[in-house]
């Protein structure tokens, strides 16, 4: 298995969440069955990233793609990794839709309240307050939280949480479940917190200050019914 | 038409010192040109800043035979390989300074630094720049940051080599 | 940063947020793109009026919403979003609304690199589900760029029509000197709403029976000639007994007028025929000149984007053979294309 240069940024929530990912995909043994799509954005970076079967998408679209791919090879294991902007903006009509339907396929939102790759704009996770470089006077809409928002339209089966990067025995509880929930027929969704100290502007323990600030606005756990 | 073409990597601070070079020579009156080249990556990539001064107004941005070129990192070595192999062409290539760099305790983060006031000076040979100007606009941007003794050393230095 | 005889070293970008704000627009709708973002942030920080949307097709259509009540808008993408764009586009065609965006081509397809290129010529003149009533501008330098952006509102709003002021993400990111002295002064096309109080306005996109839209599609045809006369522009250099006629447009435009004064000076009859309207396409002129040359060089940044414009308009009976200098995705310097002439004598 050739090395990849990682592109992510010094500090950066993705190669956390990844291979806390891939671990658990070990775990139970369905590395070759696992097909991971990826929305724009910092998510691209992950292309080459994890011994696993691994492709790039449009902006907003991982969940169709991963509907597609999954309604093709049932037996394999779809996951879509995505940005908070790919999932809860451009990209939300097709998440509450895949809930509706219930799709058997797992979606990870990588959530830094920004879009990353593009420099730092307002994102519909951005915290009430926050400056960005485009909201300059500081952020005037509620934060958005997916996670709640989609849970009513879910069926009682499907898996819908959130966590950190900063809590890896969660991260994996919760990459467990999701598993389970797509190999019993059903939707699942993490929200992972993630660090972003590039846009974040933070250096060292800020940055993991910062997550936790992030983490009193949006609980981690899981969303029940 | 004088040709500099910089390379290094994301964070290296190559787009700084292009800024200024810029920013000094327009103010000497010349026509300027000055375009960034990155990817994807916020950071880590190879970062690019092509810049040309000359009397007449430039219609091109970008260039294959810079008259300096500047390699920061290994990856930029790599990258630009393309730009190599004209005669006209000063490479200032950081594998050649390592112990210049050493001998005056010039950190990572000042490199770029240094090689803005190496060029700053050949600039200046050439009447294109002011080097009390180049001096100033990197003080007005730096010296309210952090690590700016280390900056103006790294300065010093380069403008006298 | 400005000189006190107003030179200013500025960004393609910067200039592009100076000339909507000269243009009187009020309010930009956008989404972030590389390398269109640095519009949307530069107008941001002009402190205009402006919404980030949750994604390009609400930017447009909240663009096209507001310029139906009657307020100069507009947004700006690049590639992909591009591409969403046209849903918008391709109703302002339908409805006549003076929709103007701001493309940089990047590389493509799919997300291609977030750099350059000149790609997205075709999707700007005929991406909608239409025949393309729409002008497209392409500026080859920071000077035309703030020009051809003023043009664009103006001329969407005389003749109601969308426009697209092509441009690309080496232009954007150039920053280079402007001699504002040297702009000439343009004077705006007032806005004016569809439904003003009281006007009891109703717009159609769709229609009942063919013979509806066939006719509809005629007169939206004649208003576009008729513009397209008073619109169509192109620049020539060098063409008076030239040989090898290149055509280019855009920023390699820009290159090619370097590298065929090169050849000049090399005693070599190139000549540049440079469209500045990629549509309305200056056919008249081009037909002068590619019917007394020996020889036709396409030259883009594409696989013949361009060069199946100039195919198309030109005259059936002109027989000068074309060929092509293709380099998609990839920048075109002066001595590539000196080369490529050479290479056809």
């Amino acid at each position: 298995m050739p090395e990849n240069l990682a592109k992510f940024c010094p500090g950066c929530g993705y190669p956390i969440a990844l291979t806390v990912m891939h671990r658990v995909l070990k775990e139970r043994d369905v590395v070759n069955d696992a097909v991971l799509g990826l929305d724009i954005g910092c998510a691209l970076l992950a292309w080459n990233f994890l011994p696993i079967n691994t492709f790039q998408t449009h902006h907003g679209r991982v969940t169709p793609v991963m509907m597609g791919a999954k309604n093709a090879r049932p037996e394999s294991v779809a996951i879509g990794y995505t940005g908070d902007g790919g999932a809860y903006a451009i990209g939300w009509q097709y998440l509450c839709h895949a809930v509706r339907r219930d799709d058997p396929i797992m979606i990870v939102v990588i959530n830094n309240t920004l879009y990353g790759m593009t420099g730092g704009q307002t994102a519909p996770t951005s915290l009430q307050g926050q400056v960005t470089s485009t909201d300059l006077t500081g952020v005037t809409e509620k934060e958005f939280f997916g996670p709640e928002f989609l849970r009513p339209l879910a069926s009682p089966d499907a898996f819908i949480a959130r966590t950190a990067v900063n809590n890896p025995a969660q991260m994996m509880d919760f990459y467990n479940k999701a598993l389970d929930a797509q190999k019993a027929g059903h939707f699942s969704l993490i929200e992972i917190l993630s660090f972003c100290p590039t846009n974040w502007g933070t250096v060292g323990a800020g940055t993991l200050t910062h997550l936790n600030d992030i983490a009193k606005v949006f609980k981690t756990g899981e969303i029940k019914k | 038409m004088y040709r500099i073409l910089l390379a290094g990597d994301g964070g290296q601070g190559i787009q700084l010192i292009a800024d200024i070079i810029c920013h000094s020579a327009f103010h000497e009156g010349h026509e300027i040109s000055q375009i960034p080249n990155y990817g994807l990556e916020q950071r880590g990539g190879v970062s690019l800043a092509f810049v040309q001064i000359s009397s007449e107004s430039i219609v091109y941005p970008k260039f294959s035979k810079p008259d300096i070129l500047l390699i920061m990192s290994p990856q930029a070595r790599v990258r630009a390989a393309s730009y190599l192999g004209h005669d006209q062409t000063e490479i200032l290539d950081i594998e050649n300074f390592k112990d210049i760099l050493e001998k005056n305790n010039i950190s990572a983060r000042s490199q770029n630094i240094f090689f803005l006031g190496m060029i700053a000076k050949k600039l200046a040979e050439k009447d294109l720049i002011n080097l009390n100007l180049v001096k100033k606009l990197l003080t007005d941007k730096l010296s309210s940051k952090l690590g700016w003794e280390q900056n103006e050393k790294a300065w010093d230095v380069g403008v006298n080599i | 940063m400005r000189r006190s005889d107003d030179k200013q070293f500025i960004t393609g970008a910067e200039v592009v947020v100076r000339a909507a704000k000269d243009a009187g627009a009020e309010i930009m709708y956008g989404y972030p793109i590389t390398p269109a973002t640095e519009v949307f942030t530069g107008w941001i920080r002009a402190k205009e009026k402006y919404l980030q949307t949750e994604d390009e097709i609400a930017a447009g259509f909240a663009v096209c919403g507001a310029i139906i009540a009657g307020q100069k808008a507009f947004t700006a993408t690049a590639g992909p979003g591009h591409v969403l764009m046209q849903d918008a586009l391709s109703m302002s065609e339908g409805m006549r609304l003076p929709f103007v965006a701001i493309v940089a081509q990047r590389g493509g397809p799919s997300s291609g690199t977030v750099i350059y290129s000149q790609q997205e010529v075709t999707l700007a003149c005929l991406g909608g589900n239409g025949e393309g009533l729409r002008f497209v501008y392409s500026p080859s330098s920071l000077e035309e760029l703030y020009i051809l952006t003023r043009q664009a509102f103006n001329d969407a709003w005389q003749y109601r029509f969308p426009s697209i002021l092509l441009t690309d993400g080496y232009l954007l990111k150039t920053r280079g000197v402007v001699d504002w002295k040297k702009i000439p002064v343009i004077k705006n096309i007032a806005a004016k709403s569809v439904v003003a109080s009281g006007a009891n306005a109703h717009l159609q996109n769709i229609y009942t029976l063919e013979e509806e839209l066939y006719q509809k599609i005629g007169d939206f045809t004649n208003d576009f000639k008729n513009a397209s006369a008073e619109i169509m522009a192109s620049e020539e250099v060098e063409t008076q007994d030239a040989d090898i006629l290149v055509v280019a447009h855009g920023i390699v435009g820009a290159s090619a007028v370097k590298a065929v004064k090169n050849l000049r000076a090399q005693k070599i009859k190139a000549g540049l025929f440079r469209p500045i309207t990629l549509q309305p396409f200056d056919n008249h002129n081009f037909d002068r000149l590619a019917q007394k040359a020996r020889c036709i060089l396409v030259v883009e940044s594409s696989l013949g984007q361009l060069a199946r414009i100039a195919r198309f308009e030109m005259a059936p009976e002109i027989a000068t053979p074309m060929k092509y200098l293709q380099s998609p995705a990839q920048g075109i310097e002066p001595e590539q294309i000196e080369q490529a002439v050479k290479d056809l004598i």
